[in-house]
């Protein structure tokens, strides 16, 4: 198990194909039940975000006014909020708000991290300097702090939580690639990559690349939650984005007020973060630990 | 000799260790000397500590202040000349009796003779002047300059007799005179803000910014049987959920300005007294009308139509208010209020006529701008809704008070809700909402009919007319103004049980707390 995939290249020097380490992962994932378990959260929640609306019974925003504050029933699986909106509808529908902001920001966010980590990392000089304490700066920051800031700075809007997302994740998965690419850079067939003639962009992405990748997917993951539980956490804060947007975050801050008369449209919007942030963070884990411990340290 | 270091930085951190002890005990004793009861300040007839748990304070000069917690400290801790009482009648205070000339243009105050202030000084007519005088300055610029623009003279006539004499006739003076503001100051105060020096049911004994205030019984109060309490600490939270918790937990007694989500869970609750006044105040949707789309009437009309003011009371209000008919004129005032106007019922295919008519068949998109406070977002939302159907899109803008009000954006924005507290008297709406040259004009509104008979309503001495006149303005309202107005809110409060004889008034800062006692046991 420690063992992990093998990262970087075979005997022959030649890299695995990429469905060839997809497949691999995801059966090593498989063979552990908490990986599994974590890994199946994350799936079915992403399954429910895609097809949101063939399982939503309710439009997210629709008001039934004369069931309002209604328990859970057979009719309401996790009964109406105070305005009469289904709850299990805005809940179904509100995965794909949080999901994709998410994933989009993480996505975002690795992609910035990666390119400034493999160019600080090879490149070194007033370059890696320069890159680091900007980044450094921004780390001292706590995230959540640093992503009210900036959204007091560039104004209230999801396009404003996916800027947020990128400001304060890019710094992190940077300063995790670059410390992969310093550890590979001496390694001998960087050297011969560039006796050899081969460009810079080449000796990143084809030789430094599958080194940084085990790491960077852990990262990725892990990074994932977090946004998750940012994105919950600024809507529960009240700041990026707008009612009636049925964001989970929000829905708790909604419902907080009359928690003791409709508990349930408190607890399970808080339920749906608790969960797909365990199951994710238990998916992250088990990548970690079918990667090894020594690439995604 | 390691031996020997070891043990000297063992005694070093003994010594260290005790004084750091002995400082955290004397500091234990000094904030227990602020924080709990004094026997000392209290009188026998002075009994309990009441919290108030309310929204931080920012403004402590009576000339500025404008937020309910700020006006129930300062109200605490000096007096206003006349009062008004929750029947919304004027009741004397300061001043215990006074006369009108029969043009309406001159008021004779008789103040009362027993009254001090907190530093020992008596209180007398030249304080009254001073204050008013401060009030009216431009220079000092306190909201109430405008109100006050109509006196022309104030002069002590007596060493306890004011004499104000009005440029025109107002009827509404002496509510004028208990505007928020009016507060008594001490003549040639140097910084109103930071002295506490009134002559008020408290004194204040310390303030902390952002944590409490603390007021105690002021022994020599000119009312001999007032306050009742020993002390009051206001506690200021910034979440009202956790201020209702706080009062749940019996860390304080008392909590005001709830919304009707809060309120319904603490019916029934042990040892709260729940408390409702019924106000004038009132959330109003208004659009723009200097400017496109608002400038064309029938696109306020189509919003008007599209909207179910019954579902709106049900879900938003829980049924704590009155269903409002698009004027500032409420049930309370019973006078004036227009029982018999006919607001056309809910009729989406009709305004998505006028829609189409106005030029936008296809619907129309806007942006609905409104603070976070209170039920508006919640109007926000089911308005968003009601309104989608006749296609009316609305994105909905929830931004923090401060942001909503700061720098005049509330004022430029097309279409938004804005909260308006209860007043003793309707003119009040007119005069800075509705009229051309409104201060607060919002809806950029400027009708030569209503400015004319706002005028006269508020001038005229003969009551009949101002009811007519009112009555016209109304109606006006409900034919072509720029105004939704779908409800009247109550005001919802609770106490706990362990205190008694608090009326809740429909402006809750101006609630009277030197008539609370504790309950006997």
């Amino acid at each position: 198990m420690t063992a992990g995939l093998k990262p970087t290249h075979n005997a022959l020097g030649v890299a695995p194909s990429w469905w060839r380490r997809l497949s691999l992962l995801g059966g090593r994932l498989y063979s552990r039940p908490v990986s599994a378990i974590g890994t199946t959260i994350t799936i079915l929640f992403l399954l429910v975000a895609i097809c949101g609306p063939l399982i939503a019974p309710y439009e997210e925003n629709e008001i039934l006014a004369s069931e309002a504050r209604q328990p859970p029933s057979a009719e309401h699986w996790f009964g109406t909020d105070n305005l009469g909106r289904d709850v299990f509808s805005r809940v179904i529908l509100g995965a794909r708000e949080i999901l994709v902001l998410a994933g989009l920001g993480t996505l975002l966010a690795v992609i910035c991290g990666t390119l400034f980590g493999l160019l600080s990392g090879y490149r070194g000089g007033w370059f890696d300097e320069i890159t680091m304490r900007i980044f450094d700066s921004l780390l001292a920051l706590p995230a959540l702090l640093l992503a009210l800031l900036l959204l007091g700075t560039v104004g209230q809007s999801k396009y404003s939580v996916l800027i947020v997302l990128v400001i304060v994740y890019t710094p992190i998965v940077a300063r995790v690639v670059r410390s992969v690419v310093l550890a590979v850079k001496p390694q001998g067939f960087v050297d011969a990559a560039r006796l050899g003639g081969e460009t810079q962009t080449r000796i990143l992405f084809r030789e430094i690349m599958p080194s940084v990748l085990p790491t960077l997917s852990v990262e990725s993951a892990l990074r994932f939650s977090y946004a998750i539980f940012l994105v919950a956490s600024l809507g529960f804060l009240g700041v990026g984005v707008q009612p009636p947007s049925p964001n989970w975050g929000l829905m708790v801050k909604e419902a907080r007020t009359f928690a003791s008369l409709v508990p349930w449209a408190l607890f399970f919007p808080a339920a749906a973060i608790s969960i797909v942030v365990i199951g994710v963070n238990l998916m992250a884990d088990g990548v970690k630990r079918v990667i090894g411990p020594e690439q995604a340290d | 000799m390691f031996a020997k270091l070891q043990q000297i930085i063992k005694n070093r951190i003994l010594h260290l260790l005790v004084l750091v002890l002995a400082l955290a005990i004397l500091l234990q004793a000094c904030a227990g000397g602020t924080a709990t009861p004094t026997e000392s300040s209290a009188g026998q007839d002075h009994q309990g500590v009441l919290r108030v748990a309310m929204q931080p304070i920012v403004q402590t000069d009576p000339a500025f202040i404008s937020s309910d917690p700020e006006i129930i400290i300062a109200s605490s801790i000096y007096d206003y000349l006349v009062d008004v009482t929750p029947q919304n009648t004027i009741a004397p205070r300061l001043a215990r009796e006074w006369t009108v000339s029969e043009d309406g243009k001159t008021y004779v105050f008789i103040l009362v003779e027993n009254a001090t202030f907190h530093d020992g000084t008596l209180f007398t007519a030249e304080d009254v002047v001073w204050t008013f005088n401060r009030l009216r300055d431009p220079g000092v610029d306190s909201p109430t300059k405008d109100i006050y623009s109509n006196i022309d003279q104030i002069e002590a006539s007596d060493q306890f007799e004011v004499t104000f004499t009005l440029k025109e006739p107002n009827p509404f003076f002496l509510y004028d005179l208990s505007d928020n503001h009016a507060l008594i100051l001490k003549a040639n105060s140097q910084d109103p803000g930071s002295d506490f020096i009134g002559t008020g049911p408290f004194k204040q004994v310390s303030y902390s910014p952002e944590d409490r205030l603390v007021v105690e019984a002021n022994e020599d109060y000119f009312l001999s049987d007032r306050p009742k309490l020993e002390r009051v600490e206001f506690i200021f939270f910034n979440d009202q959920v956790a201020q209702v918790e706080a009062l749940r937990s019996g860390q304080v007694d008392l909590v005001m300005l709830l919304s009707a989500d809060l309120f319904i869970t603490l019916i029934g609750e042990q040892g709260v007294l729940p408390l409702r006044a019924a106000t004038n105040s009132f959330d109003v949707v208004r659009l723009r009308s200097d400017r496109a789309p608002g400038d064309d009437p029938r696109l306020m009309e189509a919003l008007r139509l599209a909207t179910d003011r019954q579902v709106i009371f049900d879900l938003v209000l829980q049924g704590y208010g009155e269903i409002g008919q698009d004027t500032p004129i409420g049930p309370m005032y019973s006078q004036y209020y227009a029982e018999d106007l006919q607001l056309p019922a809910r009729d989406i295919d009709a305004a998505r006529h006028l829609l189409a008519d106005a030029g936008y068949p296809d619907g129309i998109d806007f942006e609905l701008h409104t603070p976070d406070t209170g039920n508006r977002p919640n109007l926000a939302v089911v308005l968003k809704d009601q309104w989608a159907e006749a296609g009316i899109n609305v994105d909905v803008i929830v931004e923090p008070e401060s942001v909503y009000y700061g720098d005049e954006g509330w004022l430029a924005v097309d279409l938004g809700i804005t909260g308006w507290g209860s007043r003793p008297y309707p003119q009040f709406y007119f005069d800075t909402m509705l009229v051309c040259e409104a201060k607060w004009n919002e809806s950029h509104f400027c009708d030569s009919e209503l400015d004319r008979l706002a005028k006269i309503a508020g001038t005229t001495l003969n009551e009949e007319e101002r009811v007519e006149a009112y009555r016209q303005i109304q109606e006006l309202l409900v034919e072509r103004g720029p105004i939704l107005i779908p409800y009247f809110f109550s005001q919802l409060g609770a106490i706990s049980d362990k205190f008694s004889d608090f009326v809740m008034k429909p402006f809750p800062g101006r609630s009277d707390l030197s008539t609370i006692r504790l309950t006997d046991q």
